[in-house]
């Protein structure tokens, strides 16, 4: 009796200081608003399968969601200028984003892939984009993908801040990388004459950032723990199932 | 998709038109801060007053000198790193600061220029008959350089309205912000942008009939 008494009161003042938490503590996300399908606008409703994960995290963890969207070049900018408290935009973990940021566990696991315009034969990978003209989003972890590769000084890579995939339907640039995840959604979804080249190269994992500070960590462990049990409970994978028809939060 | 898809470009102008309100706050605060500083500058410049007309020189060089984008990422990301209170400046300040500073460099020296193309010898003879500097340019001097000013100050307005699309870069969700996210979710960037090139211009259009109709009034006294 006793013990069901406090289990009670826990459970109470469990729930008020969550509502209480909800209330005024919300959690500020970036993200920019324009990766289809991660981050769009609909007739002025921010969509995608970036929202739904961080609303599910929200829920999870008994805070609101504030989002701030911006153009992706300015989102770090915003993190580092304690702005927002973290960024849900496929950021993808990297040596140098650790050297500056801690990360969540990974939600996406995923990898980097060649498209080019419907009808090119003479891209049929990675491999081919010697002396190519390649578009990637500026800022992107795929810049420095491609820079990586041993004939990074034969592609010319041209950066974007948006509408790279406009440019690549259009014959302006040879070819964009981009996620496979998101580069199949756009072809499938998108009336632009754009096709896959080639298998994809370098597994990446993508998970939330955040400032390297006694916040920035307790934030960090909280959103962990809200997504291991998004994990174990099956949110994860529906809401991957729901965007993309596969799980991409499993490696 | 060859064809122009009207139905999504009429869906999208309610949608736009709520960020225009954004947009044009940001124009008319900016424009409102601009002159006003502007107008200080000009009249320590044409003055000269020893000091301040030093600082304000160096003040016009720097803000012509530089990108507006390069001073509104100066504002909003920069200074915070300097002195972390700073995050309190928040996007929409920022372009409003940039878009003040950035302008007012310009106009102040169209304003100058109006001040001083009212003949010296007006000046002379209001001086000759006893009114002070202050009368001096309440009476003869501003409302002439006015007159001058108009057209050049209506244009800087004009640029400054187009301006406000750069507020994105700061997470300002203004009219450009807006169709931009919106073209990225339908992929119809022909569509959106053309919307919101119209309602631009719109806007301009409807500025310039205003620039027309002060222009007469300011005409009024030199009418026969």
């Amino acid at each position: 009796m006793k013990t069901l008494l406090t289990t009670m009161l826990m459970i109470i003042s469990l729930s008020a200081s969550t509502a209480l938490l909800a209330q005024d503590n919300p959690l500020r996300v970036g993200m920019s608003g324009q990766y289809f399908p991660f981050t769009f606008v609909e007739q002025d409703e921010l969509k995608g399968f970036d929202v739904d994960i961080m609303n599910a995290l929200g829920k999870e963890m008994g805070r609101d969601i504030k989002y701030e969207t911006a153009n992706f070049s300015g989102l770090f900018g915003m993190l580092e200028s304690g702005r927002i408290d973290t960024v849900a935009n496929q950021i993808t973990i990297t040596e140098e984003r650790q050297k500056a940021y801690i990360f969540s566990d990974p939600y996406v696991y995923d990898g980097a892939q060649v498209v080019v315009k419907t009808g090119n034969t003479e891209i049929q990978g990675v491999e081919d984009l010697k002396g190519k003209t390649v578009a990637v989003n500026l800022g992107s972890n795929f810049e420095a993908l491609l820079r990586e590769l041993p004939y990074a000084d034969e592609i010319n890579i041209k950066t974007y801040d948006s509408n790279l995939e406009r440019d690549t339907a259009l014959g302006r640039v040879d070819a964009f990388v981009m996620d496979r995840v998101s580069a199949s959604q756009i072809i499938k979804e998108k009336p632009l004459p754009l096709a896959l080249a080639g298998p994809t190269f370098s597994q990446i994992t993508n998970a939330y950032p955040f400032r390297d500070t006694e916040a920035g960590r307790a934030l960090r462990d909280e959103v962990n723990q809200a997504l291991a049990t998004l994990r174990e409970n099956g949110t994860l994978t529906s809401i991957s199932e729901k965007w993309f028809g596969t799980d991409i939060t499993q490696p | 998709m060859d064809v122009l898809n009207v139905d999504y470009m009429l869906g999208l102008v309610p949608v736009l038109l709520r960020y225009l309100p954004l947009t044009l706050q940001l124009a008319t605060v900016g424009m409102v801060l601009a002159l006003i500083l502007a107008c200080l500058f000009a009249v320590v410049r044409v003055l000269a007053i020893p000091v301040l007309n030093q600082l304000t020189i160096v003040f016009i060089s720097f803000f012509r000198g530089t990108p507006l984008l390069v001073q509104l990422f100066l504002f909003y990301y920069g200074l915070p790193q300097l002195v972390s209170a700073l995050t309190v400046i928040d996007g929409i300040t920022a372009t409003i600061m940039g878009l003040t500073m950035h302008f007012s460099a310009y106009m102040a020296e169209s304003i100058r220029a109006a001040i001083v193309g009212v003949d010296r010898s007006q000046t002379e003879a209001a001086l000759s008959i006893g009114m002070t500097n202050g009368q001096l340019m309440r009476r003869i001097v501003l409302p002439q350089a006015t007159r001058v000013a108009l057209p050049t100050l209506m244009n800087y307005f004009i640029d400054m309205i187009k301006a406000t699309s750069l507020a994105f870069t700061l997470g300002v969700t203004e009219l450009m912000g807006a169709t931009q996210k919106e073209a990225s979710g339908s992929f119809l960037y022909f569509e959106a942008f053309i919307v919101a090139a119209i309602m631009y211009w719109i806007v301009v259009e409807l500025l310039s009939k205003l620039q027309h109709y002060l222009e007469i009034r300011l005409n009024k006294a030199y009418s026969r």
